[in-house]
């Protein structure tokens, strides 16, 4: 159980998918203008990775490896997440529309995210079990929504503040982003104290 | 040896082949059945709509998209079918017809620059000499020019005009209205504010001015600006103009293009007509000042022409 909580929580704040592994960092500055739709394109993306990470295990670990054919994971697993994708927008459509409105654009757009690919490989490296695959995709869906959920914050604090004028726009949503990933690195070592 | 090439094709060659076939078969096929088990009725009447509409997403009708003005056209919320500017009057009126709505009256829109002070009018201030750029020269005590509410005439409009409908003449800027579509690119562009986007009537009526001094410093500056008499805010009848402190203002909406308040503008602020058509060489045919020419003065130089001959 401890060993689960670790990962869980190394993967929302040390290993933090967006700001300490710089994956997903597409969706980090394109849809963290308000907290709204950074909340929205959030939680379509934990949802995505829970998903994406219970079916890819099994098709490793169970045809994949046992055949030898480690090298076509990326090609498979892109497959899988894509296709995925579409049966679950299809399936939200006709069953639960309000979620389905709720994540609208977000949820397509995650077909092509690496955040969701690279999580897959890396429980793969990791050499981690079922149970722990699903605590690490978990923990990375968490980990996006925090960092997502305060970078939207902050972006919403700069546009009302006086920036200077070439600095408006991306160039400062950089420059915070970079703050807010230094400020990530401080957890580093965290973990290890908390559950000795 | 044969046997060996046989395994060594099999494994690396067939098997991964079958393998990520046989993946990408199976989810084909529950992608095909959760889209056939999960289907939704479309709704055919908001398809119809959708196809109408161009298609282009500008968001210009003031909702999110083609989509979001389809779903409002067809659900009924929404009973104005003229709020897409690109389609322009053929889709207003398609939409219109097909939706059994009232056909809109489509007027369509030009860009309009609120400013005359050509170089005969206005002086300079001092000698500039850094970026041709509006924008620059503005951050610099506001620009050169002697008004400093006035057209700066580097260009920077006529630079971002996808169109070539805009052209710098005698330091100003001017708009060919049958090139303009209302794309609204300038009137971000400009630093002192001065172009708007207007209804395009053959007669339109605009105070070309955009001064907030009192009318002494006006005319210390400008000798085309509007200076605040308020004789043409007292003269209109319908209510159109309005006094934004020392500046009369034309409400275009409200404006029933009668033409008294240019007859009695001291200074000529008022003044009527956008530049409808070019001449031979491409130029268009109303430029600089002499933007346009009375009908009525027109009219009275026939008449003595007329009286002259008899």
């Amino acid at each position: 159980m401890k060993e689960l909580l670790i990962i869980l929580f190394s993967a929302i704040l040390v290993d933090n998918f967006v700001l300490s592994k710089f994956l997903g960092v597409c969706p980090f500055l394109g849809v963290s203008k308000n907290i709204k739709t950074a909340m929205g394109m959030s939680f379509a993306v934990l949802f995505v990775m829970v998903l994406a990470t219970a079916i890819t295990w099994p098709i490793f670990n169970l045809i994949l490896f046992p055949l030898d054919l480690n090298y076509l994971q990326t090609v498979i697993f892109i497959l899988v997440i894509a296709s995925l994708v579409q049966i679950i927008e299809v399936f939200l459509k006709k069953v639960i529309p309000p979620l389905y409105s709720a994540l609208g654009i977000f949820l397509p757009l995650i077909t092509t995210n690496c955040a969701i690919l690279g999580l897959t490989i890396l429980n793969i490296d990791e050499g981690y079990t079922f149970v722990q695959s699903m605590f690490s995709a978990v923990g990375a869906g968490l980990g996006f929504m925090l960092a997502l959920f305060l970078f939207s914050g902050i972006r919403v604090k700069v546009d009302h503040a006086d920036v200077p004028k070439f600095m408006k726009g991306l160039p400062i949503a950089l420059v915070s982003a970079a703050l807010v990933s230094i400020s990530f690195f401080g957890f580093k070592g965290l973990i290890e104290q908390l559950f000795s | 040896m044969q046997n060996l090439i046989h395994t060594v094709i099999m494994n690396s060659f067939v098997v991964p082949a079958l393998i990520g076939g046989g993946i990408a078969l199976v989810l084909g096929i529950i992608i095909i059945i959760t889209t056939k088990v999960f289907a939704l009725p479309v709704d055919e009447k908001l398809e119809k709509v959708r196809n109408i509409l161009p298609g282009v997403n500008c968001g210009a009708c003031g909702y999110s998209g083609c989509d979001g003005y389809a779903a409002a056209l067809s659900s009924g919320e929404d009973t104005n079918a003229s709020r897409c500017p690109v389609g322009g009057p053929e889709t207003a009126a398609e939409l219109a017809d097909f939706l059994g709505l009232e056909k809109p009256s489509f007027i369509p829109q030009v860009a309009h620059v609120y400013c005359q002070g050509t170089v005969d009018h206005t002086k300079k201030r001092y000698d500039y000499s850094g970026t041709i750029s509006c924008s620059a020269a503005h951050g610099l005590f506001s620009g050169p020019n002697s008004c400093t509410y006035g057209c700066i005439g580097f260009g920077d409009c006529a630079e971002v005009c996808p169109y070539g409908a805009i052209y710098m003449a005698d330091g100003i800027a001017h708009v060919d209205s049958s090139l303009c579509t209302a794309c609204g690119l300038c009137v971000k562009a400009c630093p002192k504010e001065l172009i708007e986007i207007i209804p395009k009537h053959l007669d339109a009526y605009t105070v070309k001015c955009r001064n907030k001094w009192p009318g002494a410093q006006t005319r210390k500056n400008c000798t085309i600006g509007c200076i605040g008499c308020q004789r043409c805010f007292k003269v209109c009848q319908y209510g159109a103009i309005t006094m934004d402190g020392p500046l009369a203002v034309i409400d275009q909406e409200k404006c029933v293009r009668c033409g008294e308040c240019l007859d009695v503008c001291p200074t000529g602020a008022i003044m009527n007509g956008l530049m409808l058509a070019a001449d031979e060489n491409g130029h268009p045919t109303t430029s600089g000042l002499h933007l346009w020419t009375d009908p009525r003065e027109a009219a009275k130089a026939k008449a003595a022409q007329a009286a002259k001959a008899k």
